[in-house]
């Protein structure tokens, strides 16, 4: 998406006032937060979705087998994403 | 136009296109991964099989998707906002 495009050209970014500007600011802040929740959410997706639903599809809805193992795989992912952290921190100070 | 305007279309611009880069990976994603498992083997034309599974698939990776998002969500609170 091209932002030469964007819809905001036409605007007059010089009217904004100073309230305006930090209410701006902390809701582009908001947006970035939310952007990066979801783009970790599609990539743990594609995690947890090979090791939970392995088999062939037969039903749209997930049963309890599958939403237990979907979130105990996002839960052990954020695990191992510290201990790997952790781990880094060890061999630095080693 | 004044700043209320001018803030407003800002909000709103951010967030049409905020979403819609959301539903561009989602949907790269679903095709991705329900062609892998719904046309194991493409054949000339696509069966009604693969179609029912395709459909019970999209269905499935946004439930998925949906639960996963909870799960991480729910985890990245009990982290708290230090840790990433």
């Amino acid at each position: 998406m091209s932002l030469s495009q964007s819809p905001l050209d036409g605007l007059n970014l010089e009217s904004l006032n100073d309230q305006d500007k930090a209410e701006i600011r902390q809701f582009l802040n908001k947006q970035q937060q939310r952007s990066q929740i979801q783009a970790q959410t599609h990539q743990l997706t594609q995690v947890c979705w090979t090791k939970c639903v392995p088999g062939a599809v037969k039903s749209g809805k997930l049963d309890k087998t599958e939403e237990t193992c979907l979130a105990n795989c996002v839960n052990r992912f954020m695990d191992l994403n510290l201990l790997t952290v952790k781990h880094l921190q060890n061999m630095r100070s080693n | 136009m004044d700043s209320k305007a001018v803030k407003d279309a800002v909000f709103q611009q951010v967030v049409a296109e905020s979403n819609l880069a959301n539903a561009r990976v989602l949907i790269e994603k679903i095709q991705e991964n329900c062609f892998e498992k719904c046309i194991t083997k493409p054949g000339g034309s696509i069966s009604s099989g693969e179609q029912s599974c395709a459909t019970a698939c999209m269905e499935k990776y946004m439930n998925a998707w949906n639960h996963v998002n909870s799960a991480y969500i729910t985890r990245a609170r009990q982290e708290g906002a230090g840790t990433q």
